[in-house]
Parts: C-alpha cells; sequence; structure tokens
C-alpha cells in the first residue's frame, strides 16, 4: 500500500475522474480507512474537484460553438465548385495522383528529346518537305555546275591561247626579225645543203685518194706500179628509170673498159619497181673512167671507192713458197735415199705432206691476190626511181553500232543467221549479268559488196545508237601518194554491241513536280497518259505520311517523238512546277532523234492537310490560319523548352527549401 | 482510435471538405480546450481554434500518418495559442490581466480568481489536461492521444496538477468548510 500512499494524489485524481478499476478503487478506499494524512488528501481533492468543475463550466464554450466553428471555416475556405470540384475529387484518387506524375514526367521527357534532336520531327514544315522531295536535283546542278567550270577552264585556256598567239603575232620587235630571217636562211640553205652534201661525200673520197696517193710514194720509193699489189674496189648506188636498161649500159661499159660483168642480181618490189646489184669486173686502170661512165646512168646516191694494199703480203708469202718449194725437195731427196729407219721415213713424208699442203695454200693465196689485182670490183647497186611510190591502197572500213531491242537474244540470233561466205561472224558473245539483264557482243567481217546490204540490215533490227564509221586507206607495196596506183576495197569489219532498251542512256532527261490533292489518282492518270503517249512507265512509287501528305514517284520512258505532247498532257492533272530538262548531246554520233528515248521524273505530291493549295480567300485564310497554329505550336515548343531548362531547378530550390524549413521547425 | 475514424482522417488529409468538416464539429471543443488551456481567454481561444482550423486544412497534405492527424491538430492549434500569448505580452501584460479580470463578471467570487492564477501558474501540459477534463469531461485514453502522450501518462500529470492546484488554493478552500 505503499505505493497508494506515495502516488495519492494520482489515485485521487483517477478515482474522482471514474478511471480507476474495480480492484484499484478498493485498494484506495481500504487505504483511505487506514491513512488520515489521504483521507485528508482525498478531502480536499474532491473539494477542489467540485470548485473546478463548477467554475470551469463557465468557461465550457457554448452549444453553438462546433457551429460557429464551421461557420467560420466555411467563409474561409470556399467550397469549390463545379468543374474544379470534380476535378480536386479527381485528383484525390490515388490512381489519378500516379497517372498525372507519370503524365508529366513523361512530358518531360518528350520535351528534353524534343530538344536534344533525337527523333526530332515534330513540326513538319514545308520546307523540310521540299528538301526532301528534291533531293534529285542537287546532283543535277552539280553536273552543269561541273560543265560550266569546264566550259569556263575552256574559256580560259581559249583566253590563254590567245594571248600566246598574240605573244607569238607581237614578239619584242628586234628578236622577230631576226628569228625569221635566219630561218629564211636555212630554208634557203636547205637545197642548196643537198648539193653540198654531194659534194661533201664526194670530197672525202678524194681526200682519201689523195692521201693514198701520197702514202704510196712514201711506202715504196720506186714508182714501179707495175710491182705492186694493189686491189681496188668500189661500191656504187644508183638509182635509175629502168633496171634492165641500166644493167645493159652497164654490160656495154664494162665490155669498153675490157671489164665484164661478174653477177647480177634484181628483186621486184611490191609496187612492181626492181632494185638489184650488178657486180662488174673491170681493169683497175680503168676503173675511175668506168665509175665516171657508170655515173652518168642515173642519180649517184653513194659511192665508195677502197684501195688496198696487199704487196706486202704478197712477197711474203711468194718468199715463204719458194722457201717450201726447197724443203720439199729437199724432203724428196732423203726420201729418195731411203737411209735411216722407217719411223724416220715416215715421219718425213708426213712433213712433206704438211709441207706441200702449205705451199697448195699459198699458191692459192697468190693466185687470188693475182686475179684481184687484176681485175677492180665494182659492185653497182640499182634501184628505180620513185620506190615508195604504193602500188595499191586498201580501204579498210570498221563500222560499229550498238543497237537497243526489247529482246537481245533475237536480235543476237538473226545476226548470227546472217553469216555466210562473205559475211564471217568473229566473235559473238552473250552475256547475262547476276540482275538478268543480257547484252550482246559481236564483230563481224563482212565482203565489201555485201557491207551495205548486211548493216542496213542490221539497222533495221532494232534502234541505232551510235553508229560510226572508220574508214582507213592504207597503202601497199610503199608509203606516200600516188597517181596511178589502184583503190581496193577490204573487208569491213563491224562490231555490234546489242544492249536491252531498259539500258539506253536517256536522250534527254527531265524532272518535274505535279501539286495535286489527289495524287494517288493523279499517278494513275499519268501513268494512263503515258500510255497513251507510248511511254513506258519505268517505275513508280506511292507514300503517305501521318501527316496526309502523299508523294507519288513516277518515272517513265517515251519516244522524243512523244515528248511535247505529253508534257502539255501533264498540265491538265495539276499545278506543274520546278521543270529541268537536262541532255546530253553525243557528238559525231548518228542518233534517231525521233525515236531517242525521253525519261521523265514526275513527283505527284499533296501539301497535307495543314495547307491547301488552291488559292482564293478561303484557302488565304486557311492558310493564314495553318501559319498562326504552326507559330502557335512553335511557341508551345519553346515553352516547353523553357519548361524543360527550369522544371529541374524549380524542383530543386523548393526541395532545398523544404528542407530548411523542417530543419528551421525541428530546431524551434 | 476505430477504424471508421482514422478512415475519417485519411479522406480529410486527401481534401474530403465533409470529412475535414466531421472533423470539425467532433473534435473543436478539444482544440478549444487546449487553446483556452494557454491562453485562458475564450475569445482568443475561439480565434485560435478558428485560425488553426483553416490552417490544418491548408496545409493538411503535411500529415505522413493519419493516426497522428488529431495530434497535429493539437500541435498547431497549440502553436497558433502560443503566438497569440507571446503577442499578448509583448503588447502590455499589465493591461491585459487588468482588462482580464475587469471582463470577468462581477459576481465572480475570490476563490474564481485565485482558481484562475492557480491555473495559470501551472505548467501548461497540466493545465492543459485538466482543462480537455474539466470541459470535455473526456476519458484519458482520449486525452493522452489528443495531447500525444504515452499510455497512463495522464494519470500522474492530472495528479500533480491537481494536487499543486489544492495546494494553493487551501486558504480559499478551507474557509467555505
Amino acid at each position: 500500500m505503499a505505493t497508494i500512499h506515495n502516488e495519492i494524489e494520482n489515485w485521487l485524481a483517477a478515482d474522482l475522474h471514474g478511471e480507476l478499476s474495480e480492484s484499484e478503487q478498493s485498494a484506495l478506499h481500504a487505504h483511505l480507512v487506514d491513512c488520515a494524512a489521504c483521507r485528508k488528501a482525498h478531502h480536499e481533492t474532491k473539494t477542489m474537484n467540485k470548485i473546478l468543475e463548477e467554475t470551469l463550466a463557465h468557461e465550457k464554450p457554448d452549444p453553438a460553438f462546433e457551429r460557429r466553428m464551421l461557420a467560420g471555416f466555411r467563409n474561409r475556405i470556399p467550397e469549390r465548385t463545379g468543374v474544379s470540384k470534380v476535378l480536386a475529387n479527381l485528383m484525390r484518387l490515388r490512381a489519378t495522383q500516379i497517372t498525372a506524375v507519370a503524365a508529366v514526367l513523361l512530358g518531360l521527357v518528350q520535351i528534353g528529346r524534343m530538344l536534344t534532336g533525337e527523333n526530332a520531327a515534330p513540326l513538319p514544315s514545308r520546307e523540310n518537305y521540299t528538301s526532301e522531295g528534291f533531293v534529285a536535283q542537287p546532283p543535277q546542278a552539280g553536273a552543269t555546275g561541273a560543265d560550266q567550270s569546264t566550259s569556263l577552264a575552256k574559256s580560259d585556256e581559249l583566253t590563254r591561247g590567245r594571248s600566246q598567239d598574240l605573244a607569238l603575232n607581237e614578239p619584242p620587235p628586234p628578236a622577230a626579225p631576226a628569228s625569221r630571217s635566219e630561218l629564211d636562211k636555212e630554208a634557203a640553205a636547205r637545197p642548196m645543203g643537198l648539193a653540198a652534201a654531194k659534194v661533201a661525200a664526194a670530197t672525202p673520197q678524194n681526200l682519201a685518194r689523195a692521201e693514198q696517193a701520197e702514202a704510196k710514194p712514201g711506202e715504196t720509193p720506186a714508182p714501179a706500179q707495175a710491182n705492186r699489189k694493189l686491189i681496188r674496189n668500189a661500191a656504187v648506188q644508183l638509182e635509175i628509170v629502168s633496171f634492165d636498161d641500166a644493167v645493159q649500159k652497164i654490160t656495154a661499159l664494162a665490155n669498153e673498159e675490157r671489164g665484164y660483168v661478174a653477177t647480177t642480181s634484181s628483186e621486184k618490189q611490191a609496187n612492181g619497181k626492181l632494185r638489184g646489184t650488178v657486180v662488174v669486173k673491170v681493169l683497175p686502170e680503168n676503173l675511175d673512167r668506168f665509175l665516171q661512165k657508170v655515173r652518168g646512168l642515173g642519180e649517184l646516191k653513194n659511192q665508195t671507192l677502197g684501195t688496198e694494199d696487199v704487196t706486202k703480203a704478197y712477197l711474203d708469202t711468194d718468199a715463204r713458197l719458194k722457201n717450201a718449194h726447197v724443203i720439199e725437195q729437199r724432203l724428196v731427196d732423203m726420201l729418195k735415199t731411203k737411209t735411216g729407219k722407217v719411223s724416220d721415213l715416215l715421219q718425213v713424208e708426213k712433213e712433206l705432206g704438211r709441207v706441200r699442203e702449205d705451199i697448195e695454200k699459198m699458191q692459192g693465196e697468190l693466185k687470188y691476190w693475182d686475179s684481184q689485182v687484176q681485175f677492180a670490183t665494182v659492185t653497182v647497186s640499182l634501184a628505180e626511181k620513185e620506190m615508195e611510190e604504193p602500188a595499191a591502197f586498201l580501204i579498210k572500213e570498221r563500222s560499229q553500232l550498238a543497237l537497243y531491242a526489247p529482246d537481245v537474244e533475237k536480235i543476237y540470233n538473226d545476226i548470227k543467221a546472217l553469216a555466210s561466205q562473205k559475211v564471217q561472224v568473229t566473235n559473238a558473245q552473250l552475256n547475262r549479268d547476276y540482275s538478268g539483264r543480257v547484252s550482246a557482243t559481236m564483230s563481224m567481217l563482212i565482203a565489201p559488196e555485201e557491207s551495205d546490204a548486211v548493216i542496213t540490215r542490221v539497222k533495221s533490227l532494232g534502234r541505232v545508237e551510235n553508229f560510226q564509221t572508220q574508214t582507213e586507206r592504207i597503202a601497199q607495196g610503199g608509203s606516200g601518194m600516188s597517181e596511178n596506183a589502184k583503190t581496193k576495197r577490204d573487208k569491213v569489219e563491224l562490231n555490234i554491241t546489242i544492249s536491252r532498251e531498259e539500258q539506253e542512256q536517256a536522250f534527254q532527261q527531265t524532272s518535274l513536280r505535279i501539286r495535286t490533292s489527289s495524287v494517288d489518282e493523279r499517278a494513275k492518270d499519268l501513268r494512263a497518259v503515258a500510255e497513251k503517249q507510248g511511254g513506258r512507265v519505268r517505275s513508280s512509287t506511292f507514300s503517305r505520311d501521318p501527316n496526309g501528305r502523299e508523294l507519288a514517284n513516277v518515272w517513265l520512258r517515251v519516244p522524243m517523238k512523244n515528248y511535247p505532247t505529253l508534257m502539255q498532257s501533264l498540265d491538265s492533272l495539276g499545278k506543274v512546277e520546278n521543270v529541268t530538262v537536262q541532255r546530253q548531246d553525243r557528238t559525231g554520233t548518228q542518233i534517231d532523234e525521233a525515236n531517242a528515248p525521253a525519261d521523265i521524273s514526275i513527283q505527284v505530291y499533296s501539301q497535307g492537310n495543314i495547307v491547301s493549295h488552291e488559292s482564293g480567300l478561303l484557302a488565304t485564310l486557311r492558310r493564314t490560319l495553318a501559319q498562326s497554329a504552326g507559330a502557335i505550336m512553335w511557341s508551345l515548343r519553346m515553352i516547353g523548352v523553357a519548361i524543360a531548362f527550369l522544371a529541374p531547378w524549380v524542383i530543386a530550390i523548393v526541395g532545398v527549401i523544404w528542407i530548411t524549413q523542417r530543419v528551421v521547425r525541428a530546431k524551434r | 482510435m476505430d477504424a471508421s475514424e482514422l478512415e475519417q482522417y485519411r479522406a480529410a488529409i486527401h481534401g474530403d471538405r465533409e470529412a475535414f468538416e466531421m472533423i470539425i464539429r467532433t473534435h473543436s471543443r478539444a482544440l478549444f480546450a487546449i487553446a483556452y488551456g494557454v491562453l485562458q481567454n475564450r475569445e482568443e481561444a475561439e480565434d485560435v481554434v478558428q485560425d488553426s482550423l483553416v490552417k490544418a486544412w491548408k496545409t493538411r497534405w503535411r500529415v505522413r500518418d493519419a493516426e497522428k492527424f488529431l495530434a497535429w491538430l493539437a500541435t498547431i492549434t497549440r502553436h497558433r495559442a502560443h503566438d497569440i500569448f507571446r503577442k499578448r505580452r509583448a503588447v502590455s501584460l499589465s493591461n491585459e490581466t487588468i482588462e482580464a479580470t475587469e471582463s470577468h463578471p462581477a459576481d465572480t467570487t475570490a476563490i474564481d480568481q485565485q482558481l484562475h492564477s492557480a491555473l495559470a501558474a501551472l505548467p501548461e501540459v497540466h493545465r492543459t489536461a485538466l482543462i480537455l477534463r474539466y470541459f470535455e469531461e473526456m476519458d484519458y485514453r482520449t486525452i493522452e492521444n489528443t495531447l500525444g502522450l504515452t499510455n497512463g501518462a495522464l494519470r500522474g500529470i492530472l495528479g500533480r496538477a491537481l494536487a499543486s492546484m489544492r495546494k494553493q488554493l487551501r486558504p480559499a478552500l478551507a474557509s467555505p468548510d
């Protein structure tokens, strides 16, 4: 019971307030019976409780307190109505809150992506569209640009050339006359030079002869011409009119000078001219006179004269011969006596044979020299005039053509079927590439009389492109010109390449755009129009993007003759824009212009939903509205940008403020 | 604190106005007691309760735990009351007390005045507990919940409060007997 006594105040209060359990109450009452102090406290507390109850009852709020509170609250916080209430109620839902947060996050992410340009195509603008649509243009422009630049370069060259010309025409005044006069002099000197050259050619020989003449007395002081063994040779090159005449005359001359014609040889050239040599033997003392006479036969081209002095060798040989004869005699004597051993005899016999052989050799040598010395050898080379004149001309024709046809193989076989004895196919090749395109190359040789017919036939098989003929005149048996040489036609060489029509390069390329509201229909119309004009649709595409813009690309090929009509009919399909025409003229080739293919690339497009392109007030109004919508979208985008930039900062700042508030409050 | 009550607090936190008004109906007297405990002036206490309710509505989202809603409400009220109390003291303590004494009806006995001064001398928690008890006849459990006290602490508080009151008022108490 000590606890009750110690905490009597608590117990008493709880007892008065009815917060004691039954066991506690009985325990308290038991203690109060025992303890006088606590009894007193109990009594006082009871009185206190009573006073408090009475006094504070006055202070108690009146019954209308709650209503006042409510009214005040409602006054100060007016209830939301209508949409805002619904929204507020909606926002109270967890799911809505989560959704909203997710949406905001997504939006931020999207804005961020827009900003960073990742996959950024939020506002399709007309500029984008046009730049997409006509990517094909710049290369063409580039090509023309290149053309221009080359032409510019050419013109540069021209001007440079002109300036050079000018420079040539107007060189520094003193230099020009000098050089020209020099040239003149040279030109004048040339004919003279030829004559002089002949003279010069003659002079060294004369000089040589003179030298020899001078040398002779030096070698042998005795002027005994007869004892001297001299071999004289001469070579003469002559251009004569007729070979046979010349030979006859030479023979006559040789006879006159007590000589003879040793050998004649002649050879006939392809052009019928003769060329040959005549070897004449004349007495040495008559040689000079003979040469003089021979020169008169025609034009002297070249002459050499040589003298070989064999005197010393002749005398040596002669002496050795005499010696050998003596030895021979001695050996013969030895054999005759027949003394000594057999082996010695055999030895002698052998020696005798060798000596005799030497003797014979030396005798032959002497004889040869004698004959050489006895007669001088003159080699006359003869060539008929105009040796170089061609005998005939051969005309070689080489043609090539390119054929374009739908069926390559058929034509290939047709041409092969043309082969006959006069038409030989030398090379035929059919190529098929990986994409299945077929092309063929053929070469053939055609007899001249057949050539025209065959070429015409070949040309009729397909569309001819690039027909080229090359004629070459080949001189036979000589070079240069000839008045009376015959001209013959040789076989004609024909090279053909066959390709499918699709591969043919277009003669003219056109690209244009057609603006219309219904693209697909117009594209169909376009194809119909093209087919009516004998054109072929090479490819056609159609696309529509989510903005409702439609784009169709149609590539056509029409013959040139139908090109103007087709272009006119295009006007009916829509507004034709951006027409560019490009043509590459191939000079120097025959082109069937009327049938040459012209490529037309047409882009049919619509502007989509944003702007309609009809003219008129309504359309203008619509366009204006669309532009303002675009401006609004743009500013929205900018706002998005701003939010995306600011949002993280705002969040961070708010967070910091919140944390500081918490901290400050916690401190307080 | 039963489940329906908790649900009510949760709804109020999430902005359910009706739930909040229900809370005003049921708990504004308790809040008044708290404010009165601090200020011991009915008009001021009423204003404090009113302000606190408005502030609570505006900042209701700060409450994380619905169970502590009531305690939070009490804290707001107490803070507000303290603010007012400080202001009052700053203006003029003497004037106020004279006014306060004058505002009481003429027939108030000496014991009333003694009681009030004794009350004023009590620590705030004791005073508030006392007032909650005697204004609203709240049971101990609810008072503990409202004031955010631990279980069983109130008995000691109220015991000490009554004892100190008793000691102060002993001379006055003796006379009527």
